[in-house]
């Protein structure tokens, strides 16, 4: 037991040894050796971060892109499920907005102003 | 991770929030049986509960960000705001006590001789420790915008030096003051110079404390490689309120040390 105690404590010694040393030293004196966020971001971050760079938003991020609402060129609304609700200001700075219920499938239109909206799938980030 | 669809971070439930609250409520009642039954047990519960509150709480933000990812873009501009607001509220609190200084300066009473400085107060020599307090601090917020920068330009150990310069600076402040404290000719006792004094400057002095204590941190965490080039947050935080410490110096210097003479 007591080899098997000493064995384990040696191991452990050995291993965070090897952790230690700073690569960033090597660098130079006066530059280097604060990371990245390409390097060190993790989590959230680090999925926003490289979805940023591929030009993706799933976390829906950015501003919705602006589209004319006409039958040729409806405002895509993205959703992570087969339905969104859309509040629609048909005329700028109307102060009663019209909500309704968007489906998947064929493009709905506003019932005061008529634009057009169509459910499209947004991936959900997992 | 995360099954959201957005950036934002939804907390998990934490205790802090609660074990403040607790220590606040054990506090000032604790400040109130020690002065009129002389025992501080409350008083010593309650603020061996707050300084365990404000490490784990903030220890547990650290694990949450830099280990845990969740400081995505729209959270820190939120913990930005946040930050904003608080150092306000503290300007606010400020402006009370140089509102209470300027009320009893501008027009002296009759029991003070009608004069200010009262009649029997000598004031400080506002070109002795009081200039140097001031070059100290200033010559701090120098530093930590030097350390700012080479953290945003990847350079660990200038940033190393700056951070710590401003730190020693900040605690030279802080010694120098207590001296300041030892050898004033007056007191907090007498009367509304010394009040007006000793209240705007020793809440001044304590903020002074919590900021050197904030970039002391920060220093402990850069050394840790918590900080990028890129985000860093905690430090720019850092950075802020000892700005504000440095620009409240500033007023009081001009305001009670030089005006106030």
């Amino acid at each position: 037991m007591a080899a098997r105690l000493l064995l384990r404590s040696a191991f452990r010694a050995a291993t965070t040894c090897r952790a230690a040393p700073v690569p960033a030293l090597t660098r130079g004196v006066t530059t280097g050796g604060i990371p990245t966020d390409e390097e060190q971001a993790t989590g959230l971050e680090k999925v926003i971060l490289k979805a940023t760079k591929e030009g993706k938003d799933p976390y829906s991020m950015l501003k919705p892109k602006e589209y004319a609402g006409t039958k040729a060129d409806p405002h895509l609304v993205p959703s992570v499920t087969n339905k969104r609700i859309v509040g629609c200001v048909c005329e700028e700075d109307n102060t009663a907005v019209i909500w309704f219920w968007l489906h998947e499938g064929e493009a709905q239109r506003c019932p005061s102003c008529g634009s057009h909206y169509k459910l499209v799938p947004h991936e959900l980030p997992h | 991770m995360a099954h959201q669809a957005h950036a934002y971070h939804m907390v998990d439930p934490s205790p802090w929030p609660l074990t403040g609250a607790i220590s606040a409520l054990l506090m000032t009642s604790g400040l109130a049986t020690w002065w009129h039954y002389k025992t501080t047990t409350l008083l010593f519960l309650g603020t061996t509960l707050l300084l365990l509150t404000m490490f784990q709480w903030w220890r547990d933000i650290i694990r949450e960000s830099t280990f845990q990812g969740h400081h995505s873009t729209p959270v820190q501009k939120g913990l930005r705001y946040g930050m904003v607001l608080f150092i306000t509220s503290e300007v606010f609190f400020f402006i009370g006590f140089f509102w209470a200084f300027y009320h009893s300066s501008l027009a002296p009473a009759i029991e003070l001789g009608g004069l200010w400085p009262p009649t029997g107060i000598t004031p400080l020599d506002p070109f002795e420790v009081p200039l140097l307090n001031t070059a100290v601090l200033l010559a701090s917020g120098v530093t930590v915008t030097w350390a700012h920068h080479t953290i945003m330009e990847g350079a660990r150990k200038p940033a190393l030096q700056s951070l710590t310069l401003t730190v020693l600076l900040g605690l030279y402040f802080t010694a120098l003051q207590a001296m300041e404290y030892y050898e004033a000719p007056f007191t907090l006792a007498d009367g509304v110079y010394g009040c007006t004094f000793f209240v705007a400057t020793g809440f001044h002095g304590l903020h002074v404390i919590i900021g050197t204590t904030f970039l002391m941190v920060c220093l402990l965490r850069h050394t840790h490689y918590h900080f990028t080039s890129n985000h860093h947050f905690g430090f720019e935080a850092g950075a802020w309120y000892w700005h504000f410490v440095d620009v409240v110096w500033l007023f009081l210097y001009i305001s009670i040390y030089w005006w106030g003479s």
